[in-house]
């Protein structure tokens, strides 16, 4: 009865509700030093299709992203891409001096917060205090209606 | 199991036994917290405090719940400002005017604790307030600043299990068991995940390990029957809840599992005599565990179909909850009297009984009480949509949209999305439907749903994987009551010639 105790510690026994879904949520993250804490789903969609390189502080955009290919990356593509694999590497080879892959999340999580003006998508729950998340169309991640949420 | 807090790098053995041996007027008072080699810093200027605090960890790593919240309790007596104890007593009570407050008292007294330990506390209160964001910032902010603290590794695969994040839970156990092989309770922990992703073989591979562990303590036997329950294997569930009993008469948890097997089995008057004796041990102090296992003896009768058994025993847990403050317990059941109600009108009248019960002024975490007023409008709508009452369905969907809109809170995103699914469904619009009753992955009404969804976008392999799921659904819970049995009758009626899928007794063959 052990999970069900520690649930009924944290939980107090909501018996299905919980933050279910193992559906991945990713974040928008910025470094601290980025002042803008919110954007909406086309602006986000144009920073990262390359459509938009200044930040409202007047630094370049750079786009953090995981290698295309890894299954981190499918949500991203399919919710704000809605590119063909292909296409989307030929995106990037277009843009290399605006992106850097990362092959993991730690290596993300520490692009974004060295790299001024970076921003990237990382699974929420590995969020941590080094970086600032932004909202998108007013919700966070594990908000009722939040855009970039994988099924 | 005791931090090593006092006693440096010594074996843990030696660690437990300098423990056990010297009295408390030995220990020196420590006047500051360092970060030992596999635990978390632990600030306190009591030595009573702290060994206490120490006890009744280890108390809960072998899941004798009761001695862990006395010994936590003593240690905030003993140290009101020892911020670590009252956060974790916030997080282990299960009386909810004992969670609010505690968490309260650990926000005000973190300044006096470690970097480590405040982090802790921004953790979990923000998470109780339903604060996510801020909640995994402070988490693996402390993961990654102190890798090699098994506990605080430990506490994170635990409020991700909470968070129903089995699959994420799993690398963090398999972590705190890098660090030490032999912490049982994430061997425990682990198997239960194994278990929640269907991973049984993996799962009973690791409860082995837990067992070999703790050969003389009854949980691990609690836990090999209640992952065996969950596996469909009654008649084994029974067998090793008795050995747990063996080993510990005073183990209600496995009492209680007792009644809960036996309610699955369909054996209703043999659950009832089960769960009265499980109640019956609760102390006096525990009012909300003997509410709450109240409310699911109660629920025996409706597996009976004795409809009018369980409104008399739900009015009275009702009427226990009201007198102890339980404001959302009191709700619960009268939540789950409009579940299975034939009549319509009557079951409109106990949701808004529902619903005032939790407009009451009570002190119950606001966390908990929107995670029940959403239960409750998610009821709404499946009656309503029972019904075929469309137009009902929309509105009680909307007052959910906007409770949603005022939390963070992921259950009670959750709901909004079974129910949102549910209405969609029966709308025709399949493939709008799908990924919202994908989320709420342990309801059997929204499985029962995505069964038909997947059914009709032509997903066959979806649908007879979600259907074996139903089927294999073991949870002593209302929803499983009126949903499972029936599905498992249709199912075996509709496909009786299929014996790889058939269903006895929830196991599968």
């Amino acid at each position: 009865m052990t999970i069900g105790k520690h649930l009924r510690a944290l939980l107090f026994l909501v018996l299905f509700s919980g933050v279910s879904s193992e559906a991945k949520q990713l974040a928008v993250i910025v470094d601290k030093a980025n002042n803008v804490s919110s954007m909406t789903a086309v602006d986000l969609t144009k920073m990262f299709k390359f459509d938009s390189h200044k930040w409202p502080d007047g630094r370049n955009v750079v786009v953090v992203l995981y290698d295309p290919t890894s299954p981190e990356m499918q949500t991203a593509i399919q919710k704000l891409y809605h590119m063909q694999p292909e296409e989307f590497k030929a995106l990037l080879a277009a843009h290399q001096s605006a992106v850097v892959i990362v092959h993991s999340e730690d290596e993300l999580l520490k692009s974004v917060q060295s790299i001024p003006g970076a921003v990237g998508l990382v699974d929420v729950y590995s969020i941590n205090s080094r970086v600032n998340v932004l909202k998108v169309d007013g919700k966070l991640p594990l908000e009722q209606g939040y855009f970039l949420k994988g099924n | 199991m005791l931090f090593r807090s006092t006693v440096y790098a010594l074996p843990r053995s030696l660690t437990l036994l300098l423990a056990v041996a010297l009295p408390l007027s030995a220990w020196a008072a420590p006047a500051d917290t360092k970060p030992m080699p596999l635990g978390m810093t632990v600030t306190t200027k009591s030595v009573k405090a702290r060994h206490y605090f120490e006890q009744g960890l280890a108390k809960e790593w072998t899941l004798h719940i009761q001695e862990c919240l006395e010994n936590m309790r003593k240690a905030v007596v003993a140290d009101p400002n020892f911020a670590l104890a009252h956060v974790l007593l916030s997080t282990f009570s299960q009386d909810p005017i004992e969670q609010v407050s505690e968490m309260e008292k650990a926000v005000a007294t973190k300044k006096y604790a470690s970097r480590e330990e405040q982090l802790i506390v921004e953790w979990f209160s923000n998470s109780s307030r339903g604060q996510w964001i801020p909640a995994i910032q402070a988490m693996n902010t402390a993961l990654q600043q102190w890798p090699g603290h098994r506990e605080l590794q430990w506490l994170a695969g635990l409020w991700l299990t909470g968070q129903q994040q089995w699959a994420r839970a799993i690398p963090v156990y398999q972590r705190t068991l890098r660090l030490d092989p032999e912490f049982p309770d994430a061997w425990n922990n682990l198997a239960y995940c194994y278990a929640r992703t269907r991973q049984f073989d993996k799962a009973f591979a690791a409860m082995k390990k837990y067992t070999e562990l703790l050969p003389a303590e009854p949980n691990p036997q609690d836990s090999f029957a209640e992952i065996s329950r969950m596996a469909g294997s009654f008649e084994e569930a029974v067998s090793h809840y008795r050995a747990s009993l063996t080993l510990d008469p005073n183990f209600i948890e496995s009492q209680l599992g007792i009644g809960d097997t036996y309610a699955l089995m369909g054996d209703e008057p043999r659950a009832r005599k089960e769960y009265a004796i499980a109640i019956g041990k609760t102390s006096k102090d525990d009012q909300a565990r003997a509410v709450l296992w109240s409310i699911q003896a109660a629920a025996t009768y409706v597996r009976e179909g004795d409809f009018d058994g369980a409104d008399a025993a739900f009015q009275t847990q009702a009427g226990q909850a009201h007198e102890n403050g339980f404001g959302n317990l009191e709700a619960q059941a009268y939540r789950s009297m409009a579940m299975y109600q034939k009549d319509s009108k009557k079951a409109a009248e106990w949701l808004a009984k529902a619903e005032a019960t939790l407009d009451e002024k009570h002190k119950v975490a606001k966390q908990f009480v929107d995670q029940e007023r959403a239960v409750i409008l998610r009821t709404r709508v499946y009656r309503a949509l029972q019904d075929s009452d469309l137009a009902a369905a929309g509105a009680a969907l909307e007052q959910l949209r906007q409770l949603a809109d005022t939390t963070n809170d992921g259950n009670v995103a959750m709901n909004l999305h079974s129910a949102q699914g549910a209405l969609l469904l029966v709308q025709g619009k399949i493939e709008e439907a799908i990924p919202l009753l994908e989320e709420d992955d342990r309801n059997p009404y929204a499985m029962k749903g995505l069964v038909t969804a997947y059914e009709k976008a032509g997903r066959n392999a979806d649908a007879e994987r979600t259907a074996q799921n139903l089927a294999g659904f073991n949870e002593p819970v209302m929803e499983q009551a009126l949903v499972v049995p029936q599905f498992r009758k249709d199912r075996v009626a509709k496909k009786p010639d299929q014996q790889t899928t058939a269903i006895r007794g929830g196991r599968i063959l």
